[in-house]
């Protein structure tokens, strides 16, 4: 068995996006077929990948730019979430009457833009399609950023639990009289309180969307079960992406123990922007500076002067807060985490080239990684 | 006409940009200067509180200092309050409405959570206290996902989905409240990088109506520098001695960074609002002290 699937989860900010397309660069260079889904739509992914603006199909990334000779390749896209809804419809949906009920249902225009957990779960279901395909030796998935980490996990059971036959059964009471009195009962008051908040049209428009889902149900469940299934299994990691900033920090241990709890294959940390300490050499005096050049003014040499003069107190501080910073992170990970940091680059990562400087940083993880 | 002279104030950006620490701020700056003031949190935090030496409490209007106090108003507790409200029974509540199958259902409803939130947020600016407002100031911190602005387009996916009824006149007023610039304001924080200078020029392109409500633009974590980019690209070449040039390696990197913050200032001088700026701080839980201090800084924004 290899590694197959590489999950990239964390907090919004913390180069999660960019960091998900250099563990994609790096794998590609050493000799895999790659793909990268990436979930946000910032055209600096796109402009970093040297490709034009992303789609939900698959784009070569000109990798043969950097000049480097490799068998593997990466492809790169973008989530369409109303493309990969209407595909599931198409799949799972039955006779094409039934496929063009749901897709001209106006609640199902916006449940299926809108719905909470949508997109995580239509993530999952185009990364199982390329998972299917073949076509890749490695998919990674960039996840949506999350108000709270654990979104990305629960969302899809969240989804499937809508579309389970219960809620069907409550919303269209009127045409099937099953299950238990007390249900009912229950039932009616959500449909006359629901009624008296949204409107008994609007409630008729969702019971009539759920009516219409009911068919593709069964589909769904098979497809959600085993995209479940192969998250769980030793073919993905799931791989958490933070800074040293303490937010990001908290959010990330939070999701190590959630991916613990539930018994998820976890990969390790990749700790983005790390400032490195200042080398004993950048220390100087006032002594090792050279005479004014008299094309510069006072002023302008004093303030360069003093920014050089205070250049490693200012690295030390920020450095020194960043080690305790990744020291609390190693203590908390439970047994043997791996912690891969990244250097701070010195200019954002905006063209295929940088992108390659970090995807090298990356060469030790994504190794470690393959190892499954 | 001063931005605490607000109503509500809502503070949205992208995660990690420090939404937090700047509604605290902001709260804690119109506290100060005598306005009785609200902090809402929309996302359940329970750190604000903890700075004050206070414990978070749920659901429930928690006293920080003097005049500033605190409330978490996340969607799930909104909205149940909101329907206990209409069905009076909080057991059937828990009964019917977050059982395995309606909770999820309860969930997909477009703008539900969100409405209902918002509706909250008026309710607590209508209360009254003795003929007066009990909060001259609601600061609210907005939810990271979709930049909030999913929170602020709930009314009308609402009055879209239902176009008549209870709540879509209920999302009317909601509405009336958060698009009207005499009483509610918006902030939008961000870094000094360019990919967070993107995203709130973009976030700015999609408020929409809500564009002539941004009243302040907050730049978080400034570095300082001794020198500007310009003097430092003038002078540094003189500086590479054999000696220096491991400083002066260090001194670029840093350099680059007031470069990217200069350009970052420039960027989001095109929005039609003033900048403030708050100092970085350090990669540390912020305490009641720098609190205090980013407070202090943002005195002349206000």
């Amino acid at each position: 068995m290899s590694l197959r699937v590489l999950v990239c989860c964390g907090s919004g900010g913390v180069g999660k996006t960019t960091t998900s397309a250099a563990l994609a660069m790096q794998a590609a260079l050493s000799g895999q077929r790659v793909a990268v889904l990436t979930i946000d739509p910032a055209r600096r992914l796109a402009d970093s990948l040297g490709i034009g603006p992303l789609s939900n199909t698959p784009q070569r990334v000109p990798l043969d730019e950097l000049g480097v000779e490799t068998a593997g390749h990466l492809d790169a896209l973008m989530l369409d979430m109303k493309a990969t809804w209407d595909g599931v419809v198409r799949r799972f949906g039955g006779s094409p009457e039934a496929q063009q009920r749901i897709l001209d249902n106006r609640y199902y225009g916006l449940a299926s833009t809108r719905l909470a957990g949508s997109h995580e779960y239509m993530a999952m279901q185009r990364l199982y399609e390329l998972y299917e395909s073949g076509d890749y030796d490695l998919i990674l998935l960039d996840t949506p950023p999350t108000r709270h980490a654990m979104e990305v996990l629960s969302a899809p059971q969240r989804l499937n639990g809508l579309f389970d036959e219960g809620v069907m059964h409550w919303l269209s009471l009127p045409r099937s009289k099953r299950g238990f009195a007390a249900l009912e009962r229950g039932s009616e008051v959500v449909v006359s309180v629901l009624k008296r908040l949204i409107g008994a049209g609007t409630m008729e428009e969702i019971a009539e969307f759920f009516d219409a889902m009911q068919g593709l149900w069964a589909g769904f469940q098979e497809r959600s079960t085993a995209v479940e299934d192969l998250l769980a299994s030793n073919e993905t990691r799931f791989v958490l992406v933070t800074t040293p900033a303490p937010a990001a920090r908290r959010e990330a241990q939070e999701f190590a123990d959630l991916l613990a709890n539930t018994k998820r294959p976890f990969g390790g940390f990749v700790v983005n922007r790390v400032v490195p300490a200042p080398s004993a050499e950048a220390r100087v005096s006032p002594a090792d500076l050279p005479e004014r050049p008299d094309s510069i003014s006072i002023e302008t040499w004093q303030a360069a002067s003093l920014t050089l003069l205070g250049a490693a107190d200012r690295q030390q501080v920020l450095s020194d807060g960043e080690s305790k910073a990744l020291e609390e992170l190693r203590e908390q990970a439970s047994g043997s985490v791996p912690l891969w940091p990244l250097p701070e680059l010195e200019a954002d990562v905006h063209d295929l080239r940088s992108l390659a400087v970090l995807a090298g940083h990356l060469a030790p993880a994504i190794e470690a990684l393959k190892q499954v | 006409m001063s931005l605490l002279d607000k109503r509500i104030l809502l503070v949205t950006g992208k995660g990690g940009v420090g939404k937090s620490t700047l509604a605290a701020s902001l709260a804690l700056a119109a506290a100060l200067r005598g306005k009785r003031v609200l902090l809402l949190e929309t996302h359940g935090s329970k750190r604000i509180p903890r700075v004050f030496g206070k414990r978070a409490l749920d659901y429930k209007v928690q006293h920080l200092t003097n005049n500033l106090h605190h409330l978490s108003v996340t969607s799930e507790k909104a909205l149940e309050e909101y329907i206990v409200g209409v069905i009076k029974i909080r057991a059937l509540y828990k009964l019917v409405f977050r059982n395995r199958v309606m909770g999820p259902f309860m969930d997909a409803v477009p703008g539900l959570h969100e409405l209902i939130q918002l509706g909250k947020v008026m309710d607590l600016e209508r209360a009254k206290e003795r003929g007066r407002p009990e909060w001259d100031l609601i600061v609210v911190d907005a939810p990271a996902t979709g930049h909030g602005l999913s929170m602020l387009n709930a009314p009308a996916s609402m009055m879209e989905l239902t176009r008549k009824g209870p709540f879509y006149e209920n999302a009317k007023l909601v509405q009336a409240l958060w698009g009207d610039p005499e009483r509610t304001g918006l902030l939008l924080v961000t870094l000094p990088e360019a990919m967070p200078v993107n995203e709130t020029l973009d976030l700015y392109g999609r408020l929409g109506d809500y564009q002539k409500q941004l009243v302040l633009c907050v730049l978080n974590e400034v570095h300082a520098a001794p020198a500007t980019s310009a003097q430092w690209a003038q002078a540094s070449p003189h500086l590479d001695t054999p000696k220096l040039h491991a400083a002066k390696k260090l001194a670029d990197r840093h350099m680059g960074r007031i470069h990217r913050q200069e350009h970052a200032r420039e960027r989001l001088g095109a929005l039609p609002c003033s900048l403030a700026e708050l100092s970085f701080l350090g990669h540390r839980d912020l305490d009641l002290a720098d609190i205090t201090q980013l407070a202090e800084q943002l005195g002349g924004a206000l």
